[in-house]
């Protein structure tokens, strides 16, 4: 019958792991409903069609408005593996649009999440790591994760969790810094970052070595950092082969070099010469840092009278195409040529 | 396809029948390699009839009979082969026409020589290798094949015609737009998420960079005003203590000037006033002073108590005599009146009066008071005068005596305090 007619019968159910998705603006209450049901296999099939549908920025406002955070932080203490991961898959998902954030803020998802940092998959704990980083990256979201009480916990996770997570947790961490710095620093945050400076992978030692930016920014940080000694160890990371960790190592040194004890330790730990390598490098960032590293340690009287004899450098490196770069050099020579 | 075109062309071409239709044949060749998914839509090449080799092209009335390169002609296979039999009877006959090489001689032989480098041996003995070969060793009975009875019964077929069940391309066609329709929206959707975060990522870089960069440029700067500001406070603090140090140390060194300026005088004026005080004495000085002095002036005093009691007396004497004289005079007087040249001794007499007046004045009431005015009487007298004068030269000594005298006591009294 070669008729252009529809057929009587419904499509075949082709993916049969998700609930059917209904038409139009029926899609959200019906999952929503779906969530708090009672069947175990109606409630992961909800979750698979919600993860799909939160990729759309409306219908994570949607959703919010109509409470699914809610029945998600219920489904968050659920007994099941499967939804576990895939409610912290959700909510990771919600965390990377702006509305999401903000609910999460409204709603306090961040503490029902807390609640899941100890969970035995590891899969539940990564999306859940994802997702406060993204919570993270808002001002006010990271001083929402201030403000519960989790950053202690966080900063001893740092030491008993897998590299990836390690990884998402520097990212967090980062970023909640910048808002409060007090709390970390008192739960001995810097002895751990000194040891993640030494790790085998790339990625930690260069998000450990953007962190230990982020401590130096504050005066009792850079005193810490200056005690504990990590000064030289930042300086041999200025030779990693990576250049991300060497721009990273040399932001933290910028910072460290603040004071007057930490331009000395950095003076005893030989840090001109890799520095002045890095005013060479390829990426951007790196020069920016190096530049501004040498221009505090040129405050001493050793450092000038060293680099009184690099000024060449950074003349060719006022014509650079950045112009953070350009500027950075000008002060920098500014400073090396000051007389008392 | 043949039964396409029949269903196509059917009502047009009912006249002939055909055990092979006519077609149009398509190319052998393939353009393409064979792959897995061949798609339903590859058009068929047909071939084409101007470019077929089988077709023979131009005029027809001079065929050319050559044979195709691929395909071998009869005839000249036969010829061929005739030529070839041809041949190998020439080249047997020939060879019985070959010359050969002549008899040996009488007792030599011909003997085969070889004449290359190397010699070769030639063995009569042929090659032999030996081979085998043996049987596989006994192999079990294979297995029995399956037995299949046979068929039994009728056979029915049935066969689907095209379009008998259903159009699969129109009944796929919603479905497939729903499938990939869906898939594309949720694929795009994911895409376009992971590119803004990757943007917001970058930008969020970039700006992060930035302010690093302006953060530290800021703490170092403030580092460095609060650097300078302490070192101007030390400095300030230090000079503070300079200037201190130096207004006590002027103070110090002016009071002490003027304390020496001061006191300069002190010593002497303390020695002197301890001179004054006649705490300095000299042994022999005040020796002289305390023993020798005193015991003078009582001397002195005693000699002129002497002298003054004999003046004394001798004024007493004098005045009796003077006072006797002065009666006698009185009773001589009483008769002749005197001439007194007044004017000549006015003015003296006066002098003296007022001299004597003064004296008066100035001398306590004594006994040479009275002396003197009676003198005075006395001088009228020219006679006297001469007298008087040495009487008032006298008196005048006796006054520059008790003068003298008084003087003298003054002097003593004082000393003697």
């Amino acid at each position: 019958m070669s008729h252009a007619r529809v057929s009587m019968y419904l499509p075949p159910d082709i993916n049969p792991a998700q609930a059917s998705i209904a038409y139009g603006c029926r899609a959200l209450p019906k999952l929503n409903e779906e969530l708090q049901s009672e069947d175990l296999l109606t409630r992961q099939k909800a979750l698979m069609a919600l993860c799909d549908l939160m990729h759309d920025p409306e219908h994570v406002y949607a959703a919010i408005d109509i409470g699914c955070l809610e029945s998600l932080k219920a489904l968050l203490k659920d007994n099941n593996d499967m939804v576990r991961i895939k409610a912290t898959e959700v909510l990771s998902i919600m965390a990377t649009h702006n509305v999401g954030r903000e609910g999460f803020l409204k709603h306090d998802v961040i503490l029902a999440l807390a609640y899941l940092l100890n969970d035995p998959q590891s899969a539940c704990r990564e999306k859940l790591h994802l997702a406060l980083k993204h919570v993270a990256q808002l001002p006010s979201g990271a001083q929402g994760i201030v403000n519960s009480g989790l950053i202690p916990s966080l900063v001893w996770k740092l030491q008993r969790e897998e590299e990836e997570i390690q990884g998402l947790l520097l990212d967090t961490l980062a970023a909640c810094l910048l808002e409060d710095p007090t709390e970390a620093l008192s739960n001995r945050v810097v002895p751990f970052l000194k040891q993640k400076l030494l790790s085998t992978n790339d990625d930690i030692r260069s998000k450990a070595a953007c962190m230990l930016t982020v401590v130096s920014i504050p005066l009792e940080g850079k005193n810490q950092v200056w005690q504990h000694d990590v000064i030289p160890i930042l300086v041999h990371l200025l030779k990693d082969k990576m250049e991300e960790v060497q721009a990273n190592a040399a932001g933290a040194l910028m910072y460290a070099t603040m004071t007057t004890q930490g331009k000395y330790a950095a003076l005893d730990a030989e840090a001109i010469h890799p520095l002045l390598n890095l005013l060479c490098s390829s990426l951007s960032k790196a020069r920016l840092n190096a530049t501004k590293a040498l221009t505090m340690l040129a405050e001493t009287p050793e450092g000038r009278k060293f680099l009184r004899s690099h000024v060449p450098v950074f003349r060719t490196l006022e014509e650079d195409t950045s112009e953070a770069v350009r500027r950075a050099a000008r002060t920098a020579i500014k400073v090396i040529e000051w007389k008392p | 396809v043949a039964s396409r075109l029949s269903g196509r062309t059917s009502p047009a071409m009912g006249t002939y029948t055909y055990t092979s239709r006519p077609r149009a044949l398509p190319c052998q060749r393939r353009r393409y390699r064979d792959s897995l998914t061949q798609p339903a839509e590859e058009p068929i090449h047909y071939g084409n009839i101007m470019y077929d080799r089988r077709v023979i092209r131009g005029n027809t009335y001079a065929v050319q009979t050559g044979p195709l390169p691929g395909q071998p002609d009869p005839i000249e296979i036969q010829r061929q082969q005739q030529a070839k039999r041809r041949a190998l009877a020439r080249k047997r006959a020939q060879e019985q026409l070959r010359p050969r090489t002549p008899e040996p001689v009488e007792g030599r032989k011909h003997v085969d020589v070889q004449t290359e480098i190397y010699l070769e041996e030639i063995a009569d003995r042929i090659i032999e290798v030996d081979m085998e070969c043996q049987t596989d060793a006994f192999l079990d009975r294979p297995p029995t094949p399956l037995f299949i009875p046979a068929k039994t019964g009728k056979d029915v077929a049935t066969q689907i015609l095209e379009g008998e069940l259903f159009d699969f391309d129109l009944e796929v066609k919603p479905m497939l737009e729903v499938l990939v329709g869906k898939t594309i929206e949720q694929s795009l959707l994911e895409v376009m998420e992971e590119e803004e975060l990757a943007n917001l990522r970058a930008t969020q870089y970039a700006y992060e960079e930035l302010r690093n960069v302006e953060l530290a440029e800021v703490q170092r700067l403030e580092e460095q005003e609060r650097r300078h500001r302490e070192e101007k406070e030390r400095r300030k603090q230090q000079q503070w203590e300079v200037v201190y140090k130096h207004n006590e140390t002027s103070q110090k060194v002016a009071a002490r000037v003027f304390a020496q300026r001061y006191l300069a005088d002190l010593l002497p004026s303390v020695f002197g006033s301890l001179r004054d005080g006649g705490y300095f004495f000299d042994p022999i000085e005040r020796d002289i002073e305390i023993g020798f002095l005193p015991w003078l002036m009582n001397e002195v005093d005693k000699t002129m108590e002497y002298n003054m009691v004999g003046r004394t007396v001798l004024d007493m004497l004098i005045r009796e005599v003077v006072e006797k004289r002065l009666a006698m005079y009185e009773h001589k007087e009483d008769q002749p009146p005197f001439v007194q040249s007044e004017d000549g001794f006015s003015g003296p007499r006066a002098m003296r009066e007022s001299l004597m007046g003064d004296e008066f004045h100035e001398q306590s009431a004594s006994q040479s008071q009275r002396v003197l005015q009676a003198r005075d009487s006395l001088q009228r007298t020219p006679s006297n005068r001469r007298y008087m004068e040495n009487v008032s030269s006298q008196e005048r000594k006796l006054t520059e005596e008790e003068d003298d005298e008084q003087t003298e006591r003054n002097i003593s009294g004082r000393e003697l305090l």
